[in-house]
């Protein structure tokens, strides 16, 4: 029982940067209708912005910070320089994942054009550690997952509360009755990408943070997990994205803890399978973004 | 005098891999997903002809997460064409090395291998060759016909029909013998064995298993964990209620931050000695150990087990003084002590000197001499370098060179494992010898 008790405990630790990372990507998708594989390679960009602001000696929080306003302006230039010109030439919706494809891979080859092949790391940055109830936590992993429950419960009350959030929710439901009633589409779509890029930003550091080490694959090979995440609580939605992180990270650590280690990362795969097979909205969907894919 | 044949992948640990193969079945979502961390290989570039230069194919992961292997085997290659070339070079044809990058990934692999045969005027001998990607690259140098040394440890290595092929490095499996061996040496009975789900580390677990059973050890838990998670503190949970006192671990440095990171975050700072694999002895390793662990736990508490070579020997000593002297070779005192590195050096030195002896280039007429050059007989003159060894079959002797390794002695498979070695990193992140162990008492414990 103690077992699986820490394994939930490290599953949350896990999970919460899976959704820290998969309600970035879910919103940009909700909103501004991309499926952007570029996400994986932002955080990488991320985790390395982060590793250039510690060399100064700052605090990695304030690094965190910093990180995610650099990463969510990069994200807005990155949408309307590439993927809204494509857009417009009326790209296909497959097209424009290719295009962010191949823009992950070419931001890969200029992060290590700059930094190398080689391994970094953000050192020790975990702190001491936090028990009870058979929980165990350390003060890096309870500040990562305290942030991503702040930011979620703050993407709530934007979503809910303001007039920008229900603004995003009437783009992201029809963006042309939406620019029909009024509501300038085009600002609500930059504010998207600068809120997904901020968001993108802070998993990518609070990512380095956990690993410890990182390189330039660090992101893409992180992406899967918050895909998963993401399919898992209905792609597109914020709320299904949080849950679904927390399902993958849990389910990986109590199959590490039960089984054989080697496939904890496969339960992630497993989960995704399942949930296509028999609810393909996901756990959270109204249909929208779904039908948007399968009308693709 | 380097030439590089670029892949346009990035690397992907055996963690990856495992995701290319299981995505695409996951969903009709992201083609994407998988693509990337991987792209299709760059179109070849057709590599002008090298007149009177002879290449040596570096075949190694040049970029991507074991980037530090091609980097060391780039490094023995410019040390061994070092001292050839400065003998006056092969047959009047001096050495270049030609860096073959195959990612460490099967799939780049082949491809890029592949175009390096066909695009590279006069590559006349390989080396390189190592465990991720053995199994593929091998039979097309083989089919090819020119003689190879590889660094891989593959037990199906051991007793191989590929005539090109020549092994003085241990197979992994005896090597994760002499883990066992070096770990109760040290009074360790009571070990935990955590091994990446890759092929090389993976190799080393049998003999591990094996040798600490023989030794009268206990091994407390074994577990095959996957590369580069964002976490494992299950697993690691599970090894510390396993009351190690030593930690036998094969993993590349981020795998192994991550591990060690958290088993000393959930151990309450402690963490048991750990032995691992001279492939480990690397500046990446080092720096992510040591931030995890602090500088006095990585060069007190980590033993780093691989192939021996012998300090102070003649060949040692030119194999040192070329490294050193070689302006593109980088940290030259890292790359001395990891011995599974020398034996290119070794094998760059043996091919010339066969070439030498044959009077000729072509893989499959000197390819025989090979074992000829190296081998303990009657009246053959012992040479420690390429020098004196072109000399002597210039006046006409029968010669055996003992280079950086020692004595080689190749069995009818063309392999000659050699002794075992630990160390331990200095400061600095150089290399210090702890102790040598026998290649034969290896072998006793794998029956």
């Amino acid at each position: 029982m103690k077992l699986l008790i820490e394994a939930i405990g490290f599953g949350i630790a896990t999970g919460a940067v899976i959704a820290l990372g998969a309600v970035g990507f879910s919103v940009q998708f909700g909103i501004s209708n991309v499926l952007n594989i570029t996400y994986g390679s932002m955080m990488t960009l991320a985790a390395f912005v982060g590793y250039a602001f510690l060399q100064l000696n700052l605090n990695v929080w304030l690094v965190m910070a910093v990180t995610s306003v650099i990463v969510a302006v990069a994200s807005v230039v990155f949408n309307r320089l590439l993927l809204e010109p494509l857009k417009r030439r009326g790209t296909s919706f497959v097209g424009v994942i290719i295009a962010t494809v191949s823009a992950g891979i070419v931001l890969q080859y200029v992060i290590v054009a700059f930094v190398g092949a080689t391994a970094h790391s953000f050192g020790q940055q975990s702190g001491r550690t936090v028990s009870a109830l058979d929980f165990v936590f350390t003060t890096s992993q309870l500040i990562i997952i305290g942030t991503t429950v702040v930011l979620m419960v703050g993407l709530h009350v934007l979503l809910t509360g303001t007039k920008i959030g229900r603004a995003m929710r009437a783009t992201s439901t029809n963006r042309t009755v939406a620019r029909a009633c009024g509501i300038r589409t085009e600002r609500i779509i930059d504010f998207t990408w600068l809120l997904s890029g901020a968001l993108c930003g802070a998993a990518g550091v609070a990512l380095a943070i956990t690993t410890v080490s990182f390189d330039f694959t660090l992101g893409s090979s992180f992406l899967i997990y918050m895909i998963a995440a993401a399919v898992l609580g209905g792609i597109g939605q914020p709320y299904g994205a949080m849950v679904g992180g927390l399902v993958v990270g849990i389910a990986s650590q109590i199959a590490g803890a039960y089984w054989s280690p080697a496939y904890q990362d496969v339960i992630a795969f497993v989960i995704l399978i399942i949930m296509l097979l028999v609810r393909p909205r996901g756990l959270f969907s109204t249909g929208t973004a779904n039908r948007r894919l399968a009308n693709a | 005098m380097t030439t590089r044949h670029t892949s346009a992948r990035p690397a992907s640990s055996p963690g990856r891999r495992l995701r290319r193969v299981v995505a695409p079945v996951a969903a009709a979502l992201p083609v994407a997903g998988l693509a990337v961390g991987s792209v299709l290989p760059a179109a070849a570039s057709a590599r002008p002809h090298a007149g009177g230069t002879i290449n040596v194919g570096v075949i190694g992961p040049m970029t991507g997460p074991a980037a530090e292997i091609g980097t060391l085997m780039s490094a023995a290659c410019q040390s061994g064409i070092y001292v050839v070339n400065k003998a006056g070079g092969v047959l009047g044809s001096k050495l270049s090395c030609d860096l073959v990058d195959d990612t460490g990934d099967p799939a780049d692999a082949v491809p890029n291998v592949t175009r390096a045969l066909a695009t590279t005027s006069n590559l006349k001998m390989a080396v390189g060759l190592e465990s991720n990607t053995a199994a593929t690259t091998i039979p097309i140098v083989n089919n090819a016909q020119i003689p190879m040394f590889s660094t891989n440890g593959l037990v199906a290595f051991d007793k191989t029909t590929d005539q090109y092929f020549w092994r003085t490095t241990p197979a992994d499996n005896q090597n994760g013998a002499a883990f066992a061996v070096w770990a109760v040496h040290e009074g360790y009975k009571r070990a935990a064995m955590v091994f990446q789900n890759n092929i090389g580390a993976q190799g080393n677990e049998p003999g591990v298993v094996q040798g600490i059973d023989h030794l009268g050890g206990k091994i407390s838990i074994n577990l095959t964990i996957p590369g580069d998670a964002a976490s494992y503190s299950s697993v690691v949970e599970r090894t510390i209620a396993s009351h190690p006192q030593v930690v036998i671990v094969e993993a590349d440095p981020q795998t192994a931050a991550t591990f060690f990171s958290e088993y000393k975050q959930l151990n309450h700072g402690n963490v048991p000695p750990i032995v691992t694999g001279t492939d480990s002895l690397t500046p990446d390793y080092l720096s992510a150990m040591e931030k995890v662990l602090g500088k006095t736990y990585v060069t007190k508490d980590i033993s780093l087990v691989g192939s021996h070579i012998q300090p102070g020997t003649l060949a040692y000593n030119t194999y040192k003084a070329a490294l050193f002297s070689s302006p593109t070779v980088k940290n030259p005192s890292l790359v001395l002590g990891v011995g599974v590195i020398s034996s290119i050096y070794d094998g760059i030195v043996a091919m010339s000197l066969a070439m030498d002896m044959a009077r000729s280039t072509t893989g499959s007429v000197y390819n025989k001499d090979i074992v000829k050059v190296t081998s303990q007989s009657p009246g053959a003159v012992v040479v420690h370098t390429y020098a004196r060894g072109l000399a002597e079959l210039n006046a006409h002797k029968t010669i055996d060179y003992v280079g950086v390794e020692g004595q080689i002695s190749f069995d009818k498979y063309h392999n000659s494992p050699g002794n075992f070695s630990a160390s331990a990193f200095n400061a600095d992140g150089s290399p210090r010898t702890l102790g040598t162990i026998a290649g034969s008492e290896v072998q006793k414990l794998l029956g």
